[in-house]
């Protein structure tokens, strides 16, 4: 079958259950509900070891998987075909299904850890903990740092924060494919940019002081510093671990956007998306041909008001910036191309 | 200071912030029948087919006018008095002016065959043409009306472009299953694509041997007619209309040439003409209609300007010329807005080298230049489909027609104006380029170069 360089009709989303409807609303209690059974009860393990799962975690494991495989295979049907939407989502599946699911579930019986090589601090946000990292086999931890504080950032710079976000990480992948549905529901006003940026850089915040803290909590502090730390910990892992990457993050899909977590609480997309700033990435704009539609704003997943620069003629770079590539896939005039070209200075002619 | 514009589409949005731009105090005041707000006309098949809101389409956001200080006027404005500097509108005081800015857009050309005003007839230019088509077509919505949709009817004008047709719907009691629209160009092919994400099948009756003459040859135009046909739309070429016919509760049937066509929906997209019968003369037209206007966009009337689909702009050729089209409305707004607030060093309106693009259901389209003279064709339907037409003369490039893949028409542009010769244009076209990424680049042969 021949393929046109980016195609896809025109698609509607009046289905009640992807526009706030009641349908919407009871996808998202349902959402909700699976996520406090998940984390504040024991429900889910006899399920897990009725399968032969090893626990509830490989049961989420293998749901979570199940969701992004459904979710890839209709966002493609959705959308049309568009190479970067094929070869991204396939990288998506195969990274959650070999390291976010079969890897760990086999590395026990050559009795290793059960580790997730795809996520990284402060995303996760208990990986660069001394005693997390002590008890980890020393190649782990030198991945665990070295994935942190050194691939991530240079990534970022090279290509734009997308490689993680929207190439890598379980939550992005989650959102870009089981979240697709209800992409256009994520706020644009600047209200929520403002809300965004507060928000983001306070988690950012918030990430380091804690992590700080237990690390001076379990090397050289007295038992007040290191009580201090595990209360902070604690914290920091019911607030922004359970409710607002779980909870909140992925039982709003249906009411605010698949990126909710992703927007306005993620230390890491905060700390790449600076990276991000000062990189390469950009959304380059063609010149005179937008026609304000209003395509590209709508379907931004984090609430860019994408037109805003395409109107002006403005190749641009946000930290908030994912690069899922669809405001370019949706464009009816091929206005915008993402690249990680030359910097935004350096005028192309 | 006081300054007036008559329609706030995006010629007269962007000559209001023109003005506010130069003037900070002056007294802006749009007025507009049509809406509350400023929103993309080219949008409005997004909203049909659902895949756009109505707020979605609106560039700015809502706060707009506060926060330019512009008067919004609501009403039709039905003539121009220009010896008092008044502007008359229907139902309200005329409202004076110093200078006037007169951006009241294209209306949809009007369908002459007998049965035009049945129900379940109508265009899709206007936002009460979009009302009247959901109401036709589209599942009921619950949330999200248009802005103020019923303020139009306080002008009780049965010619107005944005009067609330009667829907067949209504009688019916069902929504439209047999669709047809007439005409085939560009808002055609995108009420077709509209209906086919409703669900329908339309019939897309095409004048013409092949569809968007104007645009495309017979052989791009064939591809698009099978993309058409492959998706289900019944398109139909050489078909001309006659006659419509039906009865009190709506069309029935489309007569054409090639026979009759069951119908209980009919789209016509004919094309546009300038929206300046209201002006009854008082600004002098050409014979489209369309307002003339002097380089820095003055029309003969002092203290009038005009721009966008219903300004008539000098050609490079002496020539004058609507130019209905959505970057060069922004374009003459800017320039009418500047101009109006200081007349006394007017900018002239340069008319750049041509282009457009669009989307053909799934096939994107590109133009860039004129496309006579001899023509470099090539296709290629591997792991793409494309087909690329370089017009050249004398060896030296003057258009391009690109179907299937995206470019840069801006270096199509300048490439054109550098004459360059039409080898070196093919050699590296890749500068051109604009494809998504890991799209896979176009590869011409060696054996198939000029």
């Amino acid at each position: 079958m021949h393929l046109q360089a980016q195609a896809g009709l025109m698609t509607t989303y009046r289905e009640p259950w992807r526009n706030r409807g009641v349908t919407g609303v009871l996808i998202s209690v349902a959402l909700i509900a699976f996520y406090c059974v998940l984390y504040w009860t024991e429900w889910l393990s006899p399920v897990a070891e009725a399968l032969g799962l090893r626990n509830k975690w490989f049961l989420y494991g293998g749901l979570y998987s199940i969701g992004m495989i459904g979710g890839a295979a209709y966002m493609l049907r959705r959308h049309g075909t568009s190479r970067y939407h094929q070869v991204r989502l396939a990288v998506n599946v195969s990274i959650q299904v070999i390291l976010g699911f079969a890897l760990p579930y086999v590395m026990p019986w050559f009795e290793q850890p059960e580790y997730y090589f795809s996520y990284f601090w402060p995303l996760k946000y208990d990986a660069l903990y001394p005693h997390t990292l002590q008890a980890l086999p020393g190649y782990m931890a030198v991945w665990a740092v070295f994935g942190a504080l050194v691939l991530a950032p240079a990534a970022s710079l090279l290509f734009g924060k997308r490689w993680y976000c929207s190439w890598v990480c379980g939550c992005g992948a989650l959102a870009n494919t089981f979240g697709d549905p209800w992409r256009h529901l994520t706020p644009t006003s600047t209200a929520s940019w403002r809300f965004e940026k507060v928000a983001i850089h306070a988690s950012l915040v918030i990430a380091v002081v804690t992590t700080l803290m237990v690390v001076l909590g379990q090397t050289v502090g007295g038992t007040a510093v290191a009580g201090i730390a595990d209360e902070m910990k604690q914290g920091y892992g019911f607030v922004f671990g359970s409710i607002l990457a779980g909870v909140v993050g992925t039982g709003l899909y249906p009411i605010l956007g698949p990126r909710v977590w992703c927007r306005n609480f993620c230390p890491m997309a905060a700390l790449l998306g600076l990276t991000q700033k000062a990189g390469r990435f950009r959304i380059r704009v063609k010149p005179d041909m937008c026609i304000s539609c209003g395509n590209c704003t709508t379907y931004c997943e984090m609430g860019i008001d994408v037109r805003a620069y395409a109107q002006n003629n403005e190749s641009f770079t946000r930290a908030s910036c994912v690069g899922c590539g669809m405001c370019a896939h949706v464009c009816p005039r091929g206005v915008l191309k993402l690249e990680a070209g030359q910097p935004l200075s350096v005028d192309l002619g | 200071m006081r300054i007036v514009v008559v329609g706030n589409g995006v010629a007269g949005m962007e000559a209001a912030q023109a003005a506010r731009r130069q003037l900070p105090t002056a007294a802006i005041s749009v007025v507009s029948e049509e809406s509350d707000h400023f929103f993309s006309r080219t949008a409005l098949m997004y909203v049909l087919s659902g895949q756009l809101s109505h707020a979605a389409t609106e560039p700015l956001e809502r706060d707009a006018y506060a926060r330019l200080g512009l008067v919004r006027v609501r009403a039709r404005a039905i003539g121009l008095d220009p010896a008092r500097r008044l502007l008359l509108l229907a139902g309200a005081d005329p409202l004076p002016y110093d200078r006037l800015i007169l951006a009241p857009g294209s209306r949809a050309r009007p369908a002459p065959w007998p049965g035009s005003d049945l129900p379940g007839v109508g265009s899709f230019v206007t936002l009460q043409d979009l009302a009247w088509l959901e109401e036709e077509i589209a599942p009921p919505k619950t949330t999200d009306r248009p802005p103020n949709e019923w303020a139009h009817l306080t002008s009780g004008a049965s010619d107005s472009p944005y009067r609330r047709r009667r829907s067949a719907a209504q009688a019916r009691g069902r929504r439209a299953e047999r669709p047809v629209v007439i005409g085939g160009g560009l808002i055609g092919v995108e009420v077709v694509e509209a209906m086919l994400a409703l669900g329908r099948r339309p019939t897309f009756l095409i004048r013409d041997d092949w569809f968007w003459p104007i645009a495309l040859d017979a052989q791009e135009a064939g591809w698009v007619a099978d993309e058409l046909r492959a998706h289900g739309v019944d398109a139909r070429t050489g078909t001309e209309v006659s006659a419509l016919e039906g009865g009190p509760g709506g069309v029935e049937r489309v007569v054409t040439n090639k026979g009759t066509i069951e119908a209980d929906l009919v789209v016509v997209a004919i094309g546009v003409v300038p929206n300046t019968a209201w002006l009854g003369g008082v600004v002098p037209t050409d014979r489209g209609g369309g307002l003339l206007v002097d380089a820095s966009l003055r029309t003969a009337v002092d203290d009038v300007w005009a721009c966008g689909d219903a300004a008539s702009v000098p050609m490079p050729d002496g020539s004058h010329r609507t130019e209905p089209l959505w970057y060069t409305a922004r374009a003459q707004g800017r320039l009418a807005g500047r101009n109006a607030s200081s007349p006394g060093a007017p900018a002239p309106y340069a008319r750049g080298t041509w282009y457009n693009s669009a989307k053909l259901m799934d096939i994107e389209y590109t133009t860039a230049g004129q496309l006579d003279g001899d023509m470099w064709r090539f296709e290629e339907a591997g792991a793409v489909r494309s087909s690329t037409r370089i017009a050249h003369r004398e060896g030296r490039v003057v258009g391009f027609n690109f179907l299937g893949r995206r470019w840069d028409h801006s270096v199509c542009a300048r490439w054109i104006e550098e004459g360059r010769p039409v080898r070196y244009v093919v050699d590296h076209l890749r500068q051109a380029a604009f494809d998504t990424e890991f799209v896979l680049p176009l590869v011409v042969p060696n054996d198939r170069r000029p």
